[in-house]
């Protein structure tokens, strides 16, 4: 599983997460409001041009982002062409595209480990509150990385699971691999609760 | 309890030094870790090409077994964590999309919608223990494709700016797919419920 972050030094590397962050909300908010408006198009995608530019991803990155969105180009165009004019409909997918690229390159620029602490540290003050949940922020990093590590486990009891069906020529069908991979997961999820309380995790 | 790896890997241990059980919230967390991530997994999983063309993950059917078999609470905690490290970056959606672009586009509230989809079919479908075949079939059909629908639409409508009824109607092209989800998910529960009901711990605490 690698990130989609792409490290780097550039000025929005090294901007703190948050204003990063509120920077494109904004600018998302602001595209979605004043959809009519040929200039505020112009304007993010213009931000988004120059963004990745300065991050030091480039034409090419760019256009390798715009190719990973091909699909969404397509789910969005085919149905709007039936409804809407080939004008109206090229507005649209710009302005979606304008705010997707604009996220990614929040994405990009911004490394996950980087991310999951400034999540911490939004939902420190909040612990009060989270432990009338039966919550707390180290619960919730404990469960996030968790589930980081838990990705490739799970997707090699996938390949086992597959192997044995290949080994008895059966064909995958979502039930036959589905019910024993969740068997699987949820015995190895017992096993790791098991594990946390003998390390004294309460 | 002892399970294999345990005794594996410490057949010499005196009976006395019982390892602690591990807490309601310690299960919990490894419950919706685990969960979150084979939500994960199984949207990475080969697409199955459906008639008219489109190919539907299993990624839907994940979020409605979190909530069938993990009850409401864990179930819409398991999606929560999956959205928090697509937001941070990792490409954990569908053929590996992620990042927070995922939540600008169009299908934005699908994905969101989600939480309170998965939190529905656990309150439905845990309601009461043993599990009633009526109960988990509204259930995964008002959370799993009735909610989701219901925050997604409108997302989609005024991402796409079209009326509420045309993005319906674009959207009938994924009806198929997620009924056949549903189906599958209702049968995985009720056999996973006879095989291991452990993990169905909000229906077993109202056993009737």
């Amino acid at each position: 599983m690698i990130p989609l972050y792409r490290p780097g030094t550039s000025l929005l590397h090294r901007l703190p997460v948050g204003a990063k962050f509120l920077g494109i909300f904004l600018a998302a908010l602001i595209a979605s409001m004043f959809r009519e408006s040929l200039g505020v198009l112009l304007v993010i995608w213009a931000a988004s041009l120059l963004g990745f530019l300065l991050a030091g991803i480039g034409v090419r990155g760019l256009l390798a982002q715009l190719w990973r969105l091909k699909w969404l180009v397509v789910v969005l165009s085919v149905p709007q062409l039936i409804f809407l004019t080939p004008a109206e409909t090229g507005y649209n997918v710009a302005r979606v595209l304008a705010v997707v690229l604009l996220a990614a390159l929040f994405t990009l620029t911004t490394a996950t480990s980087e991310i999951l602490a400034s999540f911490e540290r939004v939902l420190r003050p909040l612990d009060p509150l989270l432990r009338r949940l039966g919550l707390s922020a180290e619960r919730i990093s404990l469960a996030l990385s968790l589930t980081i590590r838990s990705v490739p486990v799970i997707l090699s009891f996938y390949a086992e699971i597959r192997e044995a069906q290949r080994a008895r020529g059966m064909r995958p069908t979502p039930r036959g691999t589905v019910l024993p991979l969740l068997v699987m997961s949820l015995r190895h999820a017992e096993e790791t609760a098991e594990a946390l309380a003998a390390r004294g995790v309460r | 309890m002892f399970n294999r790896s345990q005794v594996a890997s410490a057949p010499t241990r005196p009976a006395s030094i019982a390892p602690a059980s591990p807490s309601a919230a310690v299960r919990g967390i490894s419950q919706m870790a685990m969960f979150a991530a084979l939500i994960a997994v199984l949207g990475q999983l080969p697409a199955i090409p459906l008639a008219g063309g489109v190919p539907i993950t299993l990624q839907t059917l994940g979020v409605m077994l979190a909530g069938a078999v993990l009850g409401p609470w864990r179930g819409a905690g398991a999606v929560m964590l999956l959205h928090a490290l697509v937001a941070a970056g990792l490409p954990l959606l569908a053929q590996g999309s992620g990042g927070l672009g995922a939540f600008a586009g169009p299908s934005a509230g699908f994905a969101l919608g989600w939480i309170p989809g998965a939190f529905l079919v656990g309150l439905i479908t845990q309601a009461s223990w043993p599990l009633r075949l009526w109960r988990t079939i509204l259930g995964v059909t008002l959370g799993g494709i009735v909610v989701v629908y219901a925050c997604g639409l409108p997302v989609l409508a005024f991402q796409m700016g079209l009326s509420l009824e045309q993005a319906a109607l674009i959207n009938l092209a994924f009806l198929p797919g997620d009924v056949l989800k549903a189906v599958i998910a209702v049968a995985l529960t009720h056999s996973l419920a006879r095989a291991y009901p452990t993990p169905f711990s909000h229906a077993r605490r109202r056993r009737r």
